[in-house]
This record gives structure tokens, sequence and C-alpha cells, in this order.
């Protein structure tokens, strides 16, 4: 079977984009960074999980953003409407919550015992007599814009949004609605923070020009194989800030022994094994050529969360800058539920065989910031299925001096 | 009492090595363990996994015995194994970012029933 690759140019479709080197001042310089955190992530829709994690009213997440030092509360009130709100109690600072979940009636501050209700409303001050001139209404939870698409709880912390969420995901979130997320009930997550820019991070989960390579010694042959020596992708598609890489499969692989074992036993088929769950309607946004050797799609919902889909799990990369070189890196697991005992060892293969392959990523991207903190490396050429990265350099731009010209 | 279901006894002499609480134990004891030592437990169980795998699939989560759990958190073990033997020949990702620097913060449960 020969792969189905896209022939063409893919960068040719973006004539906007250029083809041309791009300057890397942007993924090292502090002073840039500082930019980006005003232009992208005070004015973007960030996700922070999914309502699984809070199913029932008074069901509360702490969610550390270590970009901004923020502790946000997100919470299910007895409406089951979920808001999100600063942690922070409003007669002092403290935090009002200390635990990263849990659930609750009523959020007391640990300082003085303040009271918030799920909706962030003052619900109690001790000895309120004491107090000169308390007016209450006031003194509620600072709340922080949250949205909701396909069970993915995002936060903007704008004062006022450009866009509302469905504007902001736009065609790219309407081409994604329908998969299955919600069947992803089992979860897992790592977490690290690896010396580099935000972006570089990014980039390395959008190409696989990289992967007979750098992945030699574990998925190169189910990604690439045979059939695709240069790791070419099957097509890349470009929809507002977001971007989504579709990556080749090898339908003809042939698992190694244990891995055998734990694709027979997975609760649905793993993003690597070649084999597809026939029974997922795929949308129109995911593996949008229809390839017949497709085995998942890298999607960016800009600027810092990426969904590796396959038609039996997928998985979430989310990076959260702490400068302009050092990231916090998040991989979150959502597979599919173990119906026996026996498909939890297809899940612990699943979960073990994706750390050990972004092992394998992290001090190539340590090694590359490196080089662009002692500025070795000037500018950036990308080849044509790089495609997503040159799109990504010219929506941080973009986003960039939209903001600064406005303001 | 037998410490795994009678048919895989011959398991028995791993049980106080490979029987580990949870994903990040058996992340660790993968760093820390001698390759011919993750070999020789993987030959092991990979002659005996089909049956293993077979028989628990008749099972739920929540439900084994003692045994049973002990069987299937070997097999745990196994799948932490699996790549340490499969890609890369060692312990370690060959060039791999530390796993200590990446370490997991969210797990499965090994014996809670998943829906």
């Amino acid at each position: 079977m020969s792969a189905q690759l896209s022939s063409a140019d893919l960068t040719l479709r973006y004539p906007e984009l250029g083809t041309g080197p791009v300057p890397t001042d942007i993924y090292w310089q502090p002073e840039f960074y500082e930019r980006e955190l005003d232009a992208i992530f005070r004015r973007a829709w960030l996700c922070l999980g999914r309502v699984e994690e809070i199913p029932e009213p008074g069901d509360y997440l702490v969610k550390e953003i270590q970009t901004f030092d923020m502790s946000i509360l997100v919470v299910k009130g007895k409406d089951a409407e979920i808001r999100a709100f600063h942690n922070v109690c409003q007669h002092r600072g403290n935090h009002v919550e200390l635990k990263p979940n849990g659930n609750c009636q009523v959020f007391r501050c640990p300082f003085h015992g303040w009271a918030y209700g799920l909706d962030g409303k003052l619900a109690g001050v001790p000895d309120a007599e004491a107090f000169y001139d308390l007016r209450r209404e006031e003194k509620g939870l600072l709340p922080i814009h949250l949205d909701i698409w396909e069970g993915f709880i995002f936060i903007n912390l704008s004062e006022q949004p450009d866009a509302t969420l469905e504007e902001f995901l736009g065609e790219h979130g309407r081409d994604l609605v329908g998969y299955p997320f919600h069947l992803g009930t089992s979860t897992f997550e790592y977490q690290g923070v690896v010396k580099c820019n935000w972006k570089c991070m990014v980039d390395s989960f959008c190409e696989t020009y990289h992967v007979p390579v750098l992945h030699k010694n574990s998925v190169t042959d189910t990604l690439a194989g045979p059939n695709n020596p240069f790791g070419r992708l099957i097509d890349v598609r470009l929809k507002g800030p977001h971007r989504t890489s579709s990556v080749v499969g090898n339908m003809s692989y042939q698992p190694n022994p244990v891995q055998g074992l734990a694709f027979q036993y997975a609760p649905g088929p793993s993003i690597t094994s070649g084999n597809i769950d026939e029974s997922v309607t795929l949308p129109k946004g995911l593996n949008e050529t229809r390839a017949d050797n497709w085995s998942l799609d890298s999607t960016v919902f800009f600027p810092n969360l990426i969904m590796v889909i396959g038609s039996g799990m997928y998985f979430t990369h989310q990076m959260w800058p702490l400068g302009p070189n050092e990231v916090v890196w998040q991989m979150r697991g959502y597979l599919r539920a173990a119906s026996n005992a026996a498909q939890r060892f297809g899940q612990e293969n699943s979960l073990v065989e994706l750390r050990d392959a972004v092992l394998e990523d992290g001090n190539t991207l340590e090694r590359i910031q490196r080089s662009l903190n002692q500025g070795l490396i000037k500018e950036f050429i990308f080849h044509d299925h790089e495609l997503a990265l040159r799109h990504h350099y010219h929506t941080v731009i973009e986003w960039v001096e939209r903001y600064e010209s406005v303001r | 009492m037998a410490r795994l279901p009678n048919a895989f006894s011959d398991l028995d002499r791993f049980v106080d090595e490979w029987v580990l609480a949870d994903s990040s134990s058996r992340a660790a004891k993968r760093q820390e363990s001698d390759y011919a030592d993750i070999k020789e437990f993987y030959d092991a169980m990979l002659a005996l996994a089909p049956d293993a795998l077979r028989y628990l699939s008749t099972k739920q989560l929540g439900e084994l015995d003692e045994a049973e759990e002990r069987l299937l958190k070997l097999l745990l073990s196994l799948a932490e194994l699996g790549p340490a033997v499969e890609w890369y020949q060692q312990a370690q990702v060959i060039d791999g970012f530390p796993a200590a620097r990446f370490p997991i913060i969210r797990q499965l449960s090994d014996n809670v029933p998943q829906e």
C-alpha cells in the first residue's frame, strides 16, 4: 500500500505566510515574552480542564496558573452552572480554598473565616459589625470569564474578551464538534518543567519530520514506517490562530510482543496501533482529507493546548510559560473506561508508551533553547511539512502587533 | 495461601519485587532496576501473559481477590517494562528527558471500577 501523503506543497496554499526563513528572536527574548503575556495569554481563551472533573454541585477545582502565579477556583454551582473566580479572599487576599479539589457548600477563608457561596457571593463575615464600611455586594470573589466547548472548560483573563469562546474557536472548533471526548473518562496526567520556550514545545508536537530520526527507537514504525521514510504528514489545515496536522498511521504495523497484547486488551484502539475504531464517526475537522492511512490529528487550540486525537483515545499537551525559556508541560491522557480487569493492562501500556515517546522530545527542546539563548541560530527555515510552525510564528506576531496597535 | 491464582504460581518468585502500589512506583522501579532483571521478568511474564489476560478479562476491576489483584499488578509492571525491552534494550529511554522531571501526578487506579 502506498502511503496517502500530500504531494502538493502545503505551504503554498497559504501565500500570506511566505516560504522564507523566520527570525528567532521571539523564541528567546525576555522583552518579547512580556509582550506575549499581555497580547496572548491575557487575551486568548485558555483551557483548564473538563466538566467531568466537577460533576456535582459544590464540586470544585483549584487551578494554579503558574504563568501568572495565579490561583483560580472553578466551581459547579447549585444551579449546575460552572463558574471561575480568583481564589482570593476580598478581605486581606489570602487564598480561600487550599485543597486542589473537593466538594463544599461554602468556601471559608482559612485566615479570618470570611465565607463565600458557590456563586462567589460573600455569604458570611465573622464579627461583621466591627467593620466601618463593609459593602457585602462589592466583596464577592472576583469572577473570571468562563465558557465551555465540548465539555472543555475555558477561561479568559481579560476584563472584556475580544471574542466569545465560540467566536475564538471559530471554524476550528465547529469542525471538531461531535468527537466523543466524553468517552475519555479514564484520565492520567504527567507534569514537568522544561527549559525551553513555550512555542518551541508546541511546535515539537505539530510536525512529524522528526519522527523517523528522533523517535527511531519507539514510534517511527507506527507513525512513519517504511511507506513514509521522511515522516511526511497527510495534511495541515490552518483555521484562524488554530492549526491541525494529520498524521500517517502504518496500517500493516506488526506490534512488539507486549505491545501487541496491550493493543488487544486496550479499551479503544491505541493511538499508535495502526487500528481505527470504525464505530467512531469522525467530525469534519479530523482526518479532513479522509485518508485511509490516518492515525491521529495533532490539533492546536491557540495558544497553549494541543489535542492529539485518535479514533479510540486522545491526549493533550498544555504549556504554561514561566519565562522566555522555561515552561510547565502538562500531558493528560483520556482513555476509554476499562470494561474488564485485563483492559487495565492495555491502559497502562498506553500511558507508558506515550510517556516514553515524549521523553524522547525533552532533551532536544532544552538543547535547542541553549542554542537560541546563545544567539547561535538566528533564523528558522521550515520544511513544507513544518507549515504548522510557520503558521504559529505568524500567528504570534499577528496577535502581539494587533494588540499593541489598538492599545 | 497461594499468592497468585493457581495457574500462575510459576510467577510467585516475582511477587515481592514486582507487585507495586501504582504507576508511579512501577516507573520508579524500572528506573532503578538492572536491565538483566528487567529482561528476566519480561521473559517469564510474557510466556504467561496471554493466559493471564484471558483470565482477567472475565473479571471486573474492584472484584478481584488478593491473588488476582497481584496477578494484575504483575501485568501492569510488564506494561511498564515493555518499552524498556522492546524499544530501548535498556531501562531508561535512550537520550530521554529524565523521567523524574516528568512525574505522573494523576494516576489511574489499579483496582477501582471504571465507568
